[in-house]
């Protein structure tokens, strides 16, 4: 009997004891479900003045975008993309399923791989619910597209291990920062070290080098990653994103680009020189009296201006 | 600004990221390079009748020239979408002629 119990112990225990953290994780079925499935809400109780950072970042709002313009861009996709295609699958919005919304969902909301068709289906309908000219329709549109973003369980667990099969699987357990150890967290309690934390690779996985060829329809939206590589670094760059974008002004996890006055200052250098001289045109239009502007720029980034 | 292709085949450019592919061409400013733009500027003159002949005089020896670099993120320096255009850099100079 005692051998009985054990023999039962190794087949059907120690094997459940041995799985990975993240095996058997079910695809959430909603966005209410794969918003508290990456709900970072707790990150503040600790980390504030960079929640408060990111609240104010492009990330936070990944898939509504600022002013509304990746979602209006996203139904774009859908209407003159996807539903002109004869082969997509797609004649009208409810057609869309998981597969096609990650075309743009790659990027702007990696971790909807871990949901359903019919969260596909949710966001696609609040997307359209954006064109709506019922005000409250369009108001709980917009609620429900910000409850899902890039938050800091993107960088700092789905996307901080690139190379899988040197440095393991993404833990569920964890949040992966510059260093080893426990974390503060009833539902992560591992603090793990990811290698690329403070490397451009971390970003320019969804900073785009081109065309997304690994999908069945490829997408191509930024491609500032490939701009640095190709451009930047046989310049002679060796900056990282990190560096401008977080660390040089002390801009944390606001991220910002374009719009900061800081960013905009240190990415071009302008010069503007003029003289003007007295231009025997020809015969028939006589002397010109002329002013010549000559505009200089070099642009100090790691990457192409404009690219995203 | 980079100017993709349509689906990576002809030479039609591709809008939105459901279409572009690869580069055509690309007219923005690429890391540490120099890119120069010279813009000429007639100073304003008129042509007067002076007996048989037609004198060109200037109406102004001065003229204040102001640059301006928009980033314009989305295209259009008109439109609704122009309220994310943002002014980089502003710089006035006085060109005179004699």
């Amino acid at each position: 009997m005692r051998f009985l119990k054990s023999l039962v112990f190794v087949c059907f225990v120690l094997p459940l004891l041995c799985q990975p953290v993240n095996a058997g994780t079910k695809k959430a079925k909603s966005i209410d479900e794969l918003a508290a499935r990456y709900d970072c809400s707790s990150c503040k109780e600790c980390h504030e003045e960079i929640y408060e950072q990111w609240e104010k970042s492009a990330h936070s709002k990944s898939i509504f975008g600022l002013g509304g313009r990746t979602a209006a861009t996203i139904g774009t996709t859908i209407t003159r993309g996807l539903m002109t295609w004869p082969y997509s699958g797609v004649k009208k919005p409810k057609d869309v399923k998981l597969k096609h919304l990650m075309l743009c969902a790659k990027c702007h909301l990696p971790q909807l791989d871990e949901a359903t068709d019919s969260v596909a289906r949710e966001i696609v309908k609040a997307i359209f619910d954006l064109r709506s000219r019922n005000k409250k329709v369009r108001r709980e549109a917009i609620k429900k597209l910000k409850k899902v973003s890039i938050n800091c369980l993107i960088c700092h667990q789905k996307k901080a291990i690139v190379h899988k099969w040197v440095d393991g699987p993404i833990r569920k357990d964890a949040v992966y920062g510059s260093t080893d150890g426990e974390h503060e967290s009833e539902k992560y309690p591992v603090m793990k070290r990811s290698p690329i934390m403070g490397e451009s690779i971390l970003c320019g996985q969804c900073h785009g080098l081109g065309p997304n060829l690994e999908l069945e329809e490829p997408s191509q939206c930024a491609t500032a990653y490939g701009s640095y590589l190709f451009a930047y670094i046989p310049e002679g760059g060796h900056e990282k994103c990190q560096d401008c974008h977080m660390k040089r002004f002390n801009k944390g996890h606001s991220i910002p680009s374009y719009r900061d006055p800081d960013m905009a200052k240190i990415a071009i250098d302008f010069k503007v020189d003029t003289f003007s001289y007295h231009w025997r045109k020809t015969k028939a239009e006589g002397v010109i009296p002329l002013a010549v502007v000559k505009v200089e720029m070099i642009n100090k980034t790691g990457h192409g201006i404009p690219d995203g | 600004m980079p100017h993709p292709g349509r689906f990576c085949r002809g030479d039609q450019m591709g809008r939105g990221p459901y279409e572009k592919c690869g580069l055509l061409r690309d007219t923005g400013l690429a890391p540490n390079r120099v890119v120069e733009q010279t813009f000429e500027i007639p100073f304003p003159y008129k042509d007067i009748k002076q007996g048989k002949k037609t004198v060109r005089e200037l109406v102004s020896k001065e003229m204040d020239i102001d640059v301006k670099l928009w980033y314009v993120p989305f295209g259009e320096m008109k439109g609704p979408l122009s309220r994310w255009n943002q002014l980089w850099r502003r710089v006035t100079k006085k060109v005179t002629i004699e």
